[in-house]
């Protein structure tokens, strides 16, 4: 039987008027990753700030392992974070670093210190100082130096968002592995749907306050709660606040007739490339709403098209939050 | 390209020229000192190191402006650090910086007039009973102990200290002490690791500047230090200035004395800067 690690009910956070966590509640398994995904400014920090115990919530409260830790300073609290950007301490070399989490929480052996300067691969680098490094080094640095408090949580608060794109696909794949072999049970916070599916085994769509949608990548892209999650995800063509279509069912044709369907006129934008394959930007002329449909390699595409849906693709907005 | 480095070095020669006085006096000073009739000698010095006069004051001197030195330093970093926050303002950072308006014998003579037997806070005991006569109230100026000149120091550099101190305190990102606190940090935690090894650069130099400064300065302790035993600069002052040629060369070989200290102290804190830890966290590659 998996134990509940982390568990928080109704947290809210207000700053004078402004509601930024409206009576969020989750629970984490132990070892259990969630990525937390939302656009910038949505509040997602707040709540990693909330949960680390640097800012106090305005209700609710937060339980680990079954104990309330609401009010606990966030130097009692087992919980580590690691920022958005990696804040080594300069003077410090690579070893000094990661010692120095071991020796604040009293968690000190130099043993750990090595096991984890050989788990991030900086074994070589260990007396080197941060400006003597590469971002992304430094970044394995940050992660092994929280977790050399040996947390019973880990919140990461858009660490790769500095990095070089190459750089950070790299790290996610690294760090995600990393979790999962030390079963370390974390929060992943992004704006980026695609780091969050990597990193998270569930994914919460957050925006205005709220989780919109908590489930598995799967579940999130098959049936969207609503408008918000559907436009977050990005697979989906949304006719009105209720119904939406998946884009892989979405025909492009030059003549707008066709029987059982639902058709939009279209203006091609622009044509692009991802993972191999042409992407088709259309602006649709009804609605100005723009969607990216994948195109077979061989298809010749005028400038004005129709986009015809098929009235049996339609799906209606699942509407619950959980899965 | 030529134009701007030829105007470059016609920049640097006001500099330059400003620099070549102290250093002519620093070279005469070590000439005079080190010579007497021509001939080459280190007299003077032997001399300066069997007199109880110098002794006496070489040790008030160091005495004294290290208390005023740790206590400046002291008083304006907590100061800096309690009310950073507020200092950015301006209405609060002028207030702080009155006292730097002031000239040194200003504020010298304002200690005088507030804190001597007969100044303004004895009168204020002795109206409101505190003191039955103004004997009684402590000897806080021209002492043996050097309260006076101590105090005005402090109250002159308290200032100082805080200039130089609130832009490092203002550059110091706060995620930093976040992060220390998820780390599990106390509130030492964060002032030795984060705060230090910032204020560490400009901490040494302050502490140069002003102990320099203290160490070698006539005014204030002319008018409110003691004759014995007295501070460095009014010994060499005495000598240079006396109605004895034969104590010139004493005060020049004081004086480079004091200048071989300051400058040993200054490159023991530069080669201690220049450690690849210090120059890593100002961000270079060793």
């Amino acid at each position: 039987m998996s134990s509940i690690t982390l568990e928080i009910k109704q947290i809210t956070k207000q700053f004078h008027s402004d509601l930024v966590l409206n009576g969020l509640s989750f629970q984490l398994q132990k070892g259990e990753i969630m990525s937390v995904v939302g656009p910038s400014g949505s509040g997602k920090t707040t709540l990693l700030r909330v949960l680390a115990g640097l800012e106090k919530p305005t209700n609710g409260t937060i339980y680990m392992n079954g104990r309330d830790v609401t009010k606990q300073k966030a130097n009692r609290r087992d919980i580590s974070l690691v920022f958005q950007q990696p804040l080594l301490f300069p003077h410090m070399s690579v070893e000094e670093n990661v010692a120095y989490g071991a020796k604040v929480s009293k968690k000190y052996t130099q043993e750990k210190v090595d096991t984890l300067l050989e788990a991030i691969g900086m074994t070589k680098y260990r007396s080197h100082f941060p400006s003597e490094i590469s971002g992304g080094q430094q970044q394995r640095t940050a992660l092994a130096r929280a977790m050399a408090t040996e947390p019973e949580v880990i919140l990461f608060d858009e660490p790769f968002s500095s990095l070089d794109p190459s750089l950070r696909q790299g790290l996610r794949y690294w760090v995600r592995n990393f979790l999962v072999e030390q079963e370390t049970t974390a929060i992943f916070v992004t704006h980026d749907m695609e780091e969050a599916m990597i990193m998270g085994d569930q994914i919460a769509v957050f925006q205005e306050g709220k989780f919109q949608q908590i489930g598995a990548a799967k579940v999130l892209h098959e049936s969207p709660a609503n408008m918000k999650v559907a436009s977050f995800m990005g697979g989906h063509l949304i006719l009105n606040d209720q119904e939406y279509v998946p884009l892989q069912a979405i025909e492009l044709s030059s003549s707008p007739f066709k029987e059982d369907t639902q058709t939009f006129e279209g203006t091609v934008e622009h044509i692009t490339y991802q993972h191999g394959r042409p992407i088709a930007h259309i602006e649709i002329k009804e609605s100005g709403a723009k969607v990216p449909l994948p195109l077979t390699n061989d298809e010749q595409l005028q400038n004005e098209v129709f986009l015809s849906i098929p009235v049996s693709s339609i799906q209606r907005f699942r509407g619950t939050i959980d899965e | 390209m030529k134009l701007s480095r030829n105007s470059s070095l016609l920049l640097f020669i006001p500099a330059l020229l400003f620099m070549s006085i102290p250093l002519y006096g620093l070279v005469t000073a070590v000439s005079q000192s080190l010579s007497d009739s021509g001939t080459w000698t280190f007299d003077y010095y032997r001399q300066l190191f069997q007199s109880e006069r110098f002794m006496a004051s070489l040790w008030f001197s160091l005495r004294t402006s290290l208390a005023a030195t740790l206590l400046s330093i002291i008083l304006g970093m907590a100061f800096t650090r309690f009310f950073h926050t507020l200092l950015e303002k301006m209405a609060p950072r002028l207030t702080v910086w009155i006292p730097m308006l002031f000239p040194h014998f200003v504020w010298g003579y304002m200690v005088i007039l507030l804190l001597s037997e007969t100044g303004v806070l004895s009168q204020l005991a002795l109206l409101t009973g505190g003191i039955a006569d103004t004997d009684e109230f402590p000897i806080l100026t021209r002492d043996p102990y050097g309260i006076g000149i101590i105090l005005t120091y402090v109250w002159k550099e308290v200032p100082l200290v805080i200039l130089m101190l609130l832009p490092v305190y203002t550059s110091i990102r706060p995620e930093y002490y976040a992060l220390v606190d998820t780390l599990g940090g106390t509130a030492w935690n964060r002032f030795f690791t984060v705060e230090v090894p910032h204020l560490l650069p400009v901490l040494i130099e302050t502490i140069l500047i002003v102990f320099s400064f203290t160490l070698s300065a006539y005014e204030v302790p002319a008018m409110l230090g003691t004759t014995f035993p007295e501070m460095i600069s009014v010994l060499s002052y005495d000598w240079f200035y006396g109605s004895s040629w034969e104590d010139r060369p004493l005060a020049f070989a004081s004086m480079v004395c004091v200048s071989f200290l300051l400058l040993v102290v200054s490159l023991l804190m530069y080669l201690y800067l220049n450690k690849a830890r210090w120059r890593a966290m100002r961000g270079s590659r060793s």
